[in-house]
C-alpha cells in the first residue's frame, strides 16, 4: 500500500509539488508563528525576571498577603541565616537584599510619594540586567547617598543626574526621618507604573533612613529559569520558619496578563493558518482523488473493498502530509535562524516603555506540534473526498475510465 | 452450470426518468464457453456483464455464480467474490498506471493472503509469458502499446484463475490487426485452459470466434445461439432437435433457454 501511495504521489508531480508546498508553507508558518510567540514570551519572561523580580523572592510571612504596604513591619532580621541557605542553593547565580519602604521625594520645588528600595548595587547589577539606565549611571558600591529614579518620576519632577533630592520616610517607630541624596541615574524597568514612583538607593542608606537593620526581601537570581520550581521547593524546606518564597510568576501580574494577551492573539492567528492549510489540502486532495475515481473503481473491481481503497487514499494523504510537514519544519527552522540573525524590531508591550528585538525560537515542542498539525490537516482534508470517491457506485466509477 | 441469470431486470434513474436497461433476462453460462453478448449500443450488454461481474446488482431477479445467489451479499462480500472468482478485461484496459506490467498482474493476487510471494511471482511470470509479454514485465502501462496493455489486462484477469472472465468490448480501443491478435490469444487460452470467457461486443470477429451467442435488443434477449460447426443453432431449433432425439437433458436445457427467449420476446 505504501509503495502504491508513494508512486501515486510521484505520478502527478506538479500537483503533488503544489500540495506539498501548501502543507510545507502552512507548517513553516506555524513554526515561525509558534517560535515568534515563544520568543516574545521568553524575552518577556527574562526581562521581567532581570528587570527587578529575580527568579525568587523571600519575604517574612504575611508581607505579601498584606499587599506590601508596611514592609518595615515584616523585616527579615536574621539575614545571615538566609544568606547561608542561599549560598548553598544549587544553580544560584546571585542573591541580594532589598529594603522597601514608602516615602516622599522632594527637590525643593515639588514633592511626590515614592516607593523606595534599598538595594545592594553589586548583586543588583546582575539581577537587574534588563533594568535600563537611560541617563547617568547605575548605583555602585561606592555610592553612599546616590539614588536612581524611575523614568516617570524623573519626568514628573524634571530630575536629571547630578540633581539633589531629599527623601523623607517614617521609621518603624513612627518618627519622620530625612536624608539628602544625589541622583546618579534615571532608569526604566518593564513597568511604567513602577517607573512613575520608584527610587533605588544603597541598602545601607535605606537602613539608615528607616532606622532598621534587616531587609524586607531577598531577591534570588538562578542560572536557569527552568530551575525556579525546584529551587523554590528546596528553599521552602530549608529556610528558617516564618519566611515564604515566591516565584517571579507569582509576583508579576503584568507578565501573566501580557502572556495571556499574546497567547490569545497568536492562538487565533495559528488557528487561521491551520484552517487555510486544511482547506488548501482538502481542495488539492479533492481534485486528485476525484480524478482517480476510475482507478479506485478498478481496484474495487479487482477485489479490493471500499474500506481498503479508502485506506489507500488516506495513506497517500498521510504520506503527502508527512513529507510536506517535514519540509515545512525544516524550512521553518531555517527561516527562524535566518530571521533571528536579523531580529524583528518590536514595539513596547502594554504598560511598558521599552521595545525590543524579537527572534524566532526553534522550539522542539512547536516543531513537533506543527508537524503533527500538517500531517493531521492532510489526513483530515482527504477524509471527505476519499469517502466520496470510494462510495461512487462501481459501475459509474468504471465508466469514468478513459 | 457456472453462472445463471434468472428473470433479471435492471432499472436506472436517468435524472427524473427511470430507464429499464434489462427486461426479465434469463441466461445460463456453462463452464468453458467462449460467449459473445452481442447487440447495438444501449441494448444492455454492459449492464448484463456488470451484473454477472458483481459490479452492479439487479433491480429484480437473481444472478447465481457457481450455484450461489449473489443477492443479499454485502459490498465487501461481492468485492471478495470479484477478486477470487471473476477476471475483468476492459475496453480501456484499466491498468493501474503507477505499476509495472508484472505488478499489475500481481495486484489482484495480493489479496490472497495465504499465497506466498514466490508462488505469486511464479504465477505472474507464467501468465505474462502466456500472453507473450515476458520481456515487458518491468514496463509501465505508458511504455506499452494498446495491444500490449490489453495483453497485460488479460494476464491480470487470468492470474487469479477465476471461474469466469468478463470482457467488455476488449477490442474497441485496438486497431484491427491488434484486436484480431488479442482475440485469437483469448480463444487459444480458452481452448487450452478451459477458462470461461464472456464478451460484451458488437465486434463481428468476436461473434465469429464465439461458441455461444446472446443477442440483446432494448434490454431483452432476442436470440440464444450455440455454434455447430460454422453455423449457429438457435434455441428453438435446439429444442426441436432435443424433442427428436428424446434427450431429456438437452430438452431441459432447451426449455430453460426457450423460456428466456419467450420472456425476452
Amino acid at each position: 500500500m505504501l509503495k502504491l501511495a508513494m508512486r501515486n504521489m510521484a505520478r502527478q508531480r506538479a500537483r503533488t509539488a503544489i500540495t506539498l508546498a501548501g502543507i510545507a508553507l502552512g507548517v513553516a508558518s506555524l513554526v515561525l508563528c509558534g517560535g515568534f510567540v515563544a520568543d516574545i514570551l521568553l524575552q518577556l519572561r527574562e526581562r521581567t525576571i532581570h528587570s527587578q523580580l529575580g527568579h525568587l523572592q523571600i519575604y517574612k510571612q504575611g508581607l505579601h498577603a498584606s499587599g506590601g504596604h508596611h514592609p518595615l513591619d515584616y523585616l527579615i532580621e536574621d539575614v545571615d541565616a538566609v544568606g547561608r541557605e542561599l549560598a548553598a542553593l544549587p544553580g544560584l547565580a546571585v542573591y541580594g537584599q532589598r529594603l522597601a519602604f514608602p516615602g516622599l521625594i522632594s527637590n525643593g520645588r515639588a514633592e511626590l510619594p515614592i516607593l523606595a528600595e534599598g538595594v545592594e548595587p553589586g548583586p543588583e547589577a546582575q539581577i537587574g540586567s534588563a533594568f535600563s539606565i537611560l541617563a547617568g549611571r547605575p548605583l555602585t558600591t561606592h555610592d553612599r547617598f546616590g539614588v536612581i529614579v524611575g523614568e516617570g518620576l524623573a519626568k514628573s519632577m524634571k530630575l536629571e543626574p547630578g540633581d539633589r533630592v531629599n527623601l523623607v520616610t517614617s521609621t518603624r517607630e513612627g518618627a519622620a526621618n530625612t536624608l539628602d541624596f544625589e541622583i546618579v541615574g534615571v532608569a526604566r524597568s518593564l513597568s511604567k507604573e513602577y517607573d512613575a514612583r520608584s527610587v533605588r538607593l544603597p541598602l545601607q542608606a535605606a537602613q539608615e533612613l528607616t532606622d532598621v537593620a534587616g531587609a524586607s526581601a531577598f531577591v534570588v537570581l538562578l542560572a536557569r529559569t527552568e530551575d525556579t520550581g525546584r529551587a523554590r521547593a528546596m528553599l521552602a524546606s530549608r529556610l528558617p520558619p516564618g519566611l515564604e518564597v515566591k516565584t517571579w510568576h507569582e509576583l508579576d501580574d503584568f507578565y501573566k496578563n501580557t502572556a495571556a494577551l499574546y497567547e490569545r492573539q497568536f492562538g487565533f492567528l495559528q488557528g487561521v493558518i491551520l484552517v487555510m492549510v486544511l482547506l488548501g489540502v482538502a481542495n488539492s486532495m479533492n481534485m486528485t482523488l476525484h480524478e482517480r475515481t476510475a482507478e479506485f473503481g478498478i481496484m474495487r473491481a479487482l477485489g479490493r473493498t471500499g474500506r481498503e481503497v479508502f485506506l489507500l487514499a488516506i495513506a497517500e494523504a498521510a504520506l503527502l502530509g508527512a513529507i510536506g510537514a517535514l519540509a515545512g519544519v525544516i524550512a521553518g527552522a531555517a527561516l527562524a535562524w535566518l530571521i533571528s540573525a536579523i531580529g524583528i524590531p518590536m514595539a513596547p508591550p502594554p504598560n511598558s516603555e521599552s521595545g525590543f528585538h524579537a527572534r524566532i525560537q526553534v522550539v522542539p515542542v512547536v516543531l513537533a506540534a506543527a508537524f503533527a498539525l500538517g500531517l493531521l490537516a492532510a489526513v483530515c482534508g482527504s477524509l471527505v473526498p476519499a469517502r466520496h470517491v470510494t462510495r461512487v457506485p462501481l459501475s459509474d466509477a468504471l465508466r469514468r475510465a478513459v | 452450470m457456472l453462472a445463471r441469470v434468472e428473470d433479471v431486470s435492471k432499472e436506472y434513474q436517468l435524472g427524473d426518468q427511470p430507464v429499464t436497461a434489462l427486461h426479465h433476462v434469463n441466461l445460463s453460462i456453462e463452464q468453458g464457453v467462449f460467449m459473445a453478448i452481442a447487440g447495438p449500443s444501449g441494448s444492455g450488454k454492459s449492464t448484463l456483464l456488470n451484473l454477472l461481474g458483481c459490479i452492479d446488482t439487479p433491480t429484480t431477479g437473481t444472478v447465481y455464480l457457481d450455484g450461489e445467489p449473489l443477492s443479499g451479499k454485502s459490498a465487501d462480500e461481492l468485492a471478495r467474490l470479484r477478486g477470487r472468482w471473476i477476471g475483468f478485461i476492459f475496453q480501456t484496459f484499466n491498468l493501474l498506471p503507477v505499476l509495472s506490467a508484472a505488478e499489475n498482474v500481481e495486484y489482484p493476487l495480493l489479496q490472497f493472503v495465504d499465497m506466498r510471494g514466490e508462488e505469486r511471482r511464479r504465477r505472474v511470470r507464467h501468465y505474462l509469458k502466456l500472453v507473450g509479454l515476458a520481456e515487458f514485465e518491468r514496463h509501465r502501462p505508458n511504455q506499452l502499446s494498446g495491444g500490449q496493455r490489453q495483453r497485460v489486462a488479460i494476464a491480470r484477469a487470468l492470474a487469479v484463475r477465476p471461474k469466469i472472465i468478463l470482457a467488455d468490448e476488449p477490442t474497441a480501443n485496438l486497431d484491427h490487426r491488434t484486436g484480431s491478435r488479442i482475440l485469437r490469444l483469448m480463444r487459444r487460452i480458452n481452448r487450452s485452459t478451459g477458462a470461461t470467457f464472456v464478451f460484451s461486443t458488437h465486434d463481428q470477429r468476436i461473434i465469429d470466434l464465439a461458441d455461444r451467442r446472446v443477442d440483446l435488443e432494448d434490454g431483452r434477449v432476442v436470440r440464444l445461439g450455440v455454434r455447430s460447426g460454422h453455423e449457429w443453432v438457435y434455441a428453438a431449433e435446439r429444442a426441436a432437435a432435443a424433442d427428436r432425439t428424446g434427450s431429456a437433458e438437452r430438452a431441459a436445457a432447451a426449455d430453460r433457454t426457450g423460456s428466456a427467449e419467450r420472456a425476452a420476446g
